[in-house]
């Protein structure tokens, strides 16, 4: 079922252009269904955060954009996700090319075992991004850069990305993200394992990766959301209740359940 | 008989002081569990274990030890006509007494006067001491069931720790039960080591392990062809060897990719189908592999063989179509094969388990990068489970190793330094068999040869084993 309209739940944020536009997403795990009539714009370049109780289905929005839900037998996805007006659910698209360009960063820190550099050059390798030796290490230098992590590591690449701490290991798959130059980055809990400092370093790095990327963050931290994002949805049982801007979410949520979420009365 | 009679009779009381107890014990709160430190049943538990443990212990002891006590009490106290006849002829007389007493056929040997009486007192004898042992094993097993009672119900109070007690004794059990198995293997390796080091007093370590000739007939008189018999095992170390490398050759990429197409690519349904009938083929007796390699696989190899060699005849390659045109049923290169086919569960099983234990997070974190299944698989998934599947092949070789039957049926028994696969070669273990199987003297170095080849397959395979666990353990606290 595809729901064809153009008007957005909820004003965008003014003056940013529309990297994503999510229309009647309905997601089934076999015969569960996990989101219903889900439609929402993410404006380019800035940060959009989603948020709700666990199980509201935010995770499995997220996943939508760049078709992992593929990856779980059993898994049906309806409706309309546009990345710049193309559908990522058509045919002509493989998911293989959408993921290269809507990165992702996980809960938990998922380094691969292998080496710092070789973490960083795993995604430009597979895309035959680099050619040359001196090619890969100059992206790897830079990703590592803006991923805030190359003066801890510039000394040892050639070590274990697994060795590293929790929050270096979560920037260390950021910079291995953004290594592909991708234009989304999702990221799904991406402090919820780390301590507040490192926490603090990574927020910090997604306010700057803000100007070069669209960012859609789904977190279970009210105060993160209205630290990091410019835009904010709020997802209830499998709903998106609300959308609008962060501030307004905040200080004037439109709907009760909105409301009680923020106030910590349920959630 | 009269044992088993009374360890039923014993179980019955036992269980009868079980009821009894749990009663008492009930009774001494007015029926309300609550007031008890312990459930009622360990009460009950308690008592029963006092009067059947001790008891049972003995009748066990008086059964197996009885007929020991009584020989041993017979020959103590030997009449003067007895002490005259020498060693062997004595144990014939007290073996004759025992067997009459007990109704039994005696030997052929003849006894008179002075013996002939003292074998009728023998026998007698033998009758009182047999009644003796049995009937005292009775009455003390009875006086210890009735102690046991004695000690342990009067002491059945609402703050008696009877939990306590039970628990005490079953880990008694437990830990009797895995110290059997651990003196069982120390007493194979000891007999092992010791029967080794009696073979190494006849043939020198040096040749054993270096020497290139096998030929461990020796001649039972002094006039037959080979008196002397060679022990060189390096022949047998090749031709293990060859067929181990055979049959990994064929396991090592089967089990492999099979484990990855279970793990990675199968349908649930597929998996569901697959996997089991994987483990129908692990529980194939190794004998039936022996003989489908003997019967079925031997003659079509050879067939294929013989044929090829048939139309190389007359050609550029006269020699080689001389050669397979030759080829016989038994080689080397049949026996590794079967053999590699029945590693191929054993390889694919443990591979499964390495692969599905890499965190499903690494192939979603590559999967997001972009990368196709293939390049997960390739990239990701399996240098994570290298090092498992590094210790996987290295079990599987320490099995292949030690294989004895395939080899036994399929691989041949000569002796041959080659690394032909077209040639019979005889592996270690199938050595073993052919030198223990028969009527064997155990004291020649024929006999003890298969101690040494024992002891050094042993080394071996032991080795890989701690190699592989080692890697295994490694391998897992990556992930913890």
């Amino acid at each position: 079922m595809i729901h064809q309209s153009d008007e957005g739940p909820g004003p965008a944020t003014p003056g940013d252009a529309i990297k994503i536009r999510a229309r009647g997403i309905n997601v089934f795990y076999g015969a569960k269904q996990a989101l219903f009539d889900v439609s929402l714009d993410v404006p380019e370049k800035s940060v959009t955060a989603l948020i709700g109780p666990s199980g509201c289905g935010k995770s499995t929005f997220l996943r939508c954009i760049n078709r992992m839900n593929d990856t779980i037998a059993g898994t049906r996805v309806e409706g309309r996700v546009e990345l710049d007006g193309e559908d990522v659910n058509d045919r002509s698209i493989d998911p293989v090319v959408l993921r290269a360009r809507v990165g992702m960063v996980f809960q938990k820190p998922n380094p691969f075992p292998k080496t710092i550099y070789e973490n960083v050059a795993y995604g430009p390798r597979i895309h035959g991004i680099a050619t040359t030796k001196p090619e890969l290490d100059a992206i790897v230098e830079k990703s590592l850069k803006r991923a805030g992590l190359w003066s801890e590591v510039a000394d040892r690449l050639q070590q274990p990305g697994t060795g590293l701490s929790g929050g270096q290991q979560q920037r260390l798959v950021i910079a291995r993200a953004i290594a592909v130059s991708p234009e989304v980055i999702l990221m799904d809990e991406p402090c919820s394992a780390l301590d507040p400092i490192a926490t603090a370093r990574i927020e910090e790095l997604i306010d700057e990766l803000r100007n070069q990327y669209c960012i859609v963050i789904v977190t279970h931290s009210m105060a993160q959301a209205a630290r990091v994002s410019q835009k904010t949805a709020f997802f209830h049982m499998g709903k998106l209740v609300e959308a609008g801007a962060t501030g307004d979410i905040f200080t004037n949520p439109r709907d009760g359940r909105t409301q009680d979420y923020i106030t910590g009365r349920f959630g | 008989m009269l044992t088993w009679v009374a360890l039923l009779a014993l179980a019955l009381f036992s269980g009868a002081t079980f009821f009894a107890a749990r009663r008492k014990a009930l009774a001494s709160v007015g029926g309300r569990p609550v007031g008890l430190h312990s459930l009622p049943g360990y009460y009950g538990g308690y008592v029963a274990i006092w009067v059947a443990i001790p008891a049972a212990l003995v009748l066990l002891a008086a059964a197996g030890f009885g007929g020991r006590l009584e020989a041993g009490l017979l020959r103590a106290t030997p009449a003067p006509s007895v002490q005259a006849l020498d060693a062997q002829q004595r144990d014939v007389f007290f073996d004759d007494a025992v067997s009459l007493s007990e109704g039994r056929q005696a030997s052929e040997s003849v006894y008179e006067g002075a013996l002939k009486s003292a074998l009728d007192s023998a026998v007698a004898r033998a009758r009182h001491l047999k009644s003796q042992i049995t009937y005292g094993a009775l009455a003390s097993a009875l006086a210890l069931a009735c102690a046991g009672a004695g000690f342990a119900f009067p002491r059945i109070r609402p703050d008696f720790r009877a939990r306590n007690r039970v628990e005490g004794w079953i880990a008694g059990l437990f830990i009797l039960c895995s110290v059997t198995a651990v003196l069982t293997t120390v007493g194979i390796v000891g007999s092992l080591i010791w029967e080794s080091w009696r073979f190494f007093q006849s043939v020198s370590p040096i040749d054993f392990l270096f020497g290139m000739d096998w030929d461990p007939q020796i001649a039972m008189r002094a006039d037959q062809y080979a008196s002397s018999g060679a022990f060189g095992a390096v022949p047998l170390f090749i031709g293990t060897f060859l067929i181990m490398i055979i049959a990994m050759l064929v396991a090592a990429p089967v089990g492999l990719f099979s484990a990855i197409y279970l793990s990675e690519y199968a349908s649930p349904l597929a998996r569901a189908v697959v996997k089991p009938l994987l483990e129908i083929l692990a529980g194939v007796p190794t004998v039936v592999y022996g003989f489908f390699a003997a019967l079925t696989v031997g003659p079509l190899f050879r067939e294929f063989f013989n044929g090829i060699g048939a139309l190389l005849i007359g050609g550029g390659l006269d020699g080689l179509g001389q050669y397979l045109s030759q080829v016989q049923n038994q080689m080397a290169l049949v026996a590794g094969a079967v053999m590699g086919v029945m590693l191929i569960p054993f390889v694919s099983s443990l591979s499964d388990d390495i692969i599905n234990a890499v965190p499903q997070s690494l192939r979603d974190g590559s999967l997001a990068m972009g990368a196709t299944r293939s390049e997960t698989v390739k990239k990701v998934v399996l240098p994570a489970a290298l090092p498992g599947i590094m210790a996987a092949l290295l079990l599987a070789v320490s099995r292949a190793v030690g294989e004895t039957m395939i080899v036994t049926m399929a691989a041949g028994l000569q002796a041959k330094a080659t690394i032909n696969p077209l040639d019979t070669v005889t592996t270690v273990t199938v050595q073993i068999v052919t030198l223990l199987t028969g009527d064997q003297e155990f004291d020649s170095p024929k006999t003890l040869a298969a101690f040494g080849l024992g002891l050094t397959l042993f080394a071996v395979t032991l080795t890989l084993n701690i190699i592989a666990l080692r890697i295994v353990q490694k391998y897992r606290e990556q992930y913890d």
